[in-house]
């Protein structure tokens, strides 16, 4: 294909006029260095000539209005390259939804940074989440701004498996939502969470608190469980070895495809 | 409904767990909590080879990863071994202790086990399970799944050619069978008070050793109350088994029914280290000068344990004028460190705690030896 260069450029003066495609010298006019224009100007030679080709200008202009600087821009779009098929209308839609959820400026930018993703979700399914996480699990409308800007990943995550951490931490480790959104619960698997918690409870360092809210241990807070490498969760949290855990994780996850196997079983007859 | 009439507010195998957690985090310290994990998740299990089946299933099991325990040991010397059992009878204090003075110690020949007994078992960390076994071409089946750690008493039994083997407890005869694959005993007398159990251990004999071995001759299965052996049998039996009914405590945290915990079996529970001193004292009369009795359970409980040996020492001698000496079993318990987690320094006996890479037991056993 035709490579266009600067020297094409220079010929072509009026080229300065309304850009719909992105060509190298229009990137590099957004501020991309030469290298960062040429990597993302090979990234959409795919699009080219598409009928989604005519986003990936409004794309890049959504997210510079957002206050991102040119290297933010490029590895968010490495990061996620559907970015590029998101249409105008759609960016406000959902950058609007966002702000109205209290993801303000800073926040906003993280998120997008962090999980660019998030862009690429309907604003009816983070609605839909959102209505979720405040009547089904009863956050507070801050608790869930707080949810979405350090785990943003819970729009996408299946809607079972929320409910269920959510039900798992609630009922069976007997912890408020407020502590929930301290320790960035949503962030690790249910896997995860059930394994160290069953660890423990097992070992006799963690009891679900009954009705009153009362243990006969202390129990260590959900952030200990959750926030330690492996390593410094065995010998601070669990007191426990390696070898232990290994086996442990091994053991949990038999255990738990039978269960399911077994609920399937059920469900089937 | 009547499951909502009859459910208590603690399941049995709650209060198991709040009974455990009170006395062995005392018992056993820092080490509780490893144990009570291990306790809580799925146990292993070792297969004991049937020596009467025709399959070669030993292979089969080896090319799994599989490797028979007994021979699998350690045998470097180690220092216990220099230590001599002390001669209990001969103390004033019924507390029994290992002495370690005896020069003469080193020359003792070095514990002798059963013969012949396999018990294949997958290493340690590997969770594999066993597969239900398969009968040969004339019905035998080829092995039977126990814990691994209960086929520890039997070796530690020490059976010789020909001897009179008492099997005081044996229902549902995981440690028969056992016993019998050592292919020594002269004659062997079963025993286990609960008709309805015997009957299943008869069954269990049936479909792994053939007729002939089972012959009037060779053995004898019986329903009597053991603690009445004494006054049956006195002064009989080379060697004797005493594995006595117990808190059972790996089952008491994991089925409700049935469990030794519910509130109605209060009283029977608080009587078993009673009832484990009548079996043992009568599993010691039951026994001939010279001969050996190995006392055993599957609790973890040092009342249940060490004080019911320890009592017992001391009512033979009181009451019945039998002296005994203790076997030091820590070379065994050195010999299968590899398969098995022992616990440390126990005054009295070998003691298998469960460990979730090799979650075999509870299993404690104390081994005495009739003087003559
Ligand atoms: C731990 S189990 C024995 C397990 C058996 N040795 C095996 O390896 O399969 C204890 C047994 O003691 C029996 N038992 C309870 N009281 C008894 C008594 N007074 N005399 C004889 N057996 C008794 C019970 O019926 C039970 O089967």
């Amino acid at each position: 294909p035709l490579q266009p260069t600067l020297h094409d450029r220079e010929l072509n003066p009026l080229s300065r006029q309304p850009v719909t495609e992105l060509s190298l010298p229009s990137l590099v006019d957004m501020g991309f260095t030469d290298s960062q224009a040429e990597q993302m100007y090979e990234a959409t030679s795919k699009l080219r000539g598409t009928s989604t080709s005519k986003h990936a200008l409004s794309t890049l202009t959504a997210l510079f209005v957002l206050g991102l600087n040119p290297s933010s821009v490029q590895k968010i779009l490495e990061k996620c390259p559907e970015l590029y098929t998101v249409t105008e209308s759609q960016f406000q839609q959902r950058i609007g939804n966002m702000r109205k959820l209290g993801l303000v400026e800073g926040s906003l930018q993280r998120v997008v940074s962090h999980y660019p993703q998030i862009l690429t979700v309907p604003v009816k399914t983070v609605k839909n989440v959102v209505l979720f996480l405040k009547e089904k699990c009863l956050f507070t409308f801050q608790q869930v701004t707080d949810l979405l800007r350090d785990s943003p990943a819970v729009v996408l995550e299946d809607r079972g498996q929320l409910e269920y951490k959510f039900q798992y931490v609630y009922f069976r480790m007997g912890i408020k939502q407020a502590e929930m959104v301290k320790s960035r619960l949503f962030r690790y698997t249910l896997e995860e969470v059930r394994c160290r918690h069953c660890f423990l409870e097992r070992r006799g360092l963690y009891q679900t608190p009954d009705k009153k809210g009362q243990t006969m241990i202390i129990n260590p807070k959900l952030d200990s469980i959750l926030h330690f490498d492996q390593d410094t969760f065995l010998t601070n949290v669990a007191n426990a070895s390696a070898e232990e855990y290994e086996v442990f994780q091994r053991l949990m996850a038999r255990e738990w495809l039978e269960e399911e196997q077994l609920q399937g079983n059920i469900e089937a007859d | 409904e009547k499951w909502a009439v009859t459910r208590t507010k603690y399941p049995a195998t709650t209060l198991a767990l709040q009974n455990f957690d009170a006395t062995y985090s005392v018992q056993l310290g820092q080490l509780w909590p490893s144990v009570r994990a291990a306790l809580l998740s799925e146990r292993k299990y070792g297969a004991l080879l049937n020596n009467y089946c025709h399959d070669d299933v030993q292979a089969e099991l080896q090319a799994k990863g599989c490797k028979d325990f007994p021979t699998d040991k350690e045998i470097e010397v180690q220092p216990c071994l220099e230590q001599e059992p002390e001669v209990a009878g001969e103390e004033e204090s019924c507390r029994v202790s290992v002495e370690k003075s005896d020069p003469d110690a080193q020359q003792l020949p070095p514990l002798q086990l059963s013969p012949n007994i396999k018990c294949l078992v997958f290493p340690r960390g590997d969770i594999t399970r066993f597969k239900p076994a398969r009968p040969d071409m004339f019905g035998c089946l080829g092995y039977y799944l126990m814990d691994a750690a209960s086929v520890l008493p039997c070796l530690a039994l020490n059976v010789q050619e020909g001897h009179n083997v008492l099997d005081l407890c044996a229902a549902p005869g995981g440690k028969t069978l056992a016993l019998l694959q050592t292919k020594s005993i002269g004659f062997l007398c079963v025993n286990d008070t609960s008709v309805s159990r015997t009957s299943r251990l008869r069954k269990v004999l049936q479909s792994y050793v053939p007729k002939p071995f089972l012959s009037e001759g060779k053995l004898r299965i019986t329903s009597f109350d053991g603690t009445k052996w004494g006054e049956i049998e006195r002064n009989t039996f080379d060697r004797v088994l005493v594995d006595v009914p117990c808190t059972t405590d790996r089952h008491s945290l994991m089925e409700d029914d049935n469990n030794i915990f519910s509130k109605n079996r209060t009283g029977e529970r608080r009587r078993l280290p009673q009832l484990q001193l009548a079996l043992l004292l009568a599993g010691i009369e039951a026994a001939c000068p010279g001969g050996e009795i190995l006392y055993s359970t599957c609790t973890l409980s040092q009342v249940q344990n060490l004080s019911v040996v320890e009592q017992a020492i001391h009512t033979a001698r009181e009451d019945h004028g039998i002296h005994l000496q203790v076997v030091d079993l820590r070379p065994l318990a050195h010999m299968f460190r590899k398969t098995f987690q022992f616990a440390p320094n126990l005054p009295l006996g070998v003691m298998v705690v469960p460990h979730i890479a090799a979650n075999f037991g509870p299993i404690y056993m104390c081994k005495l030896r009739r003087l003559a």
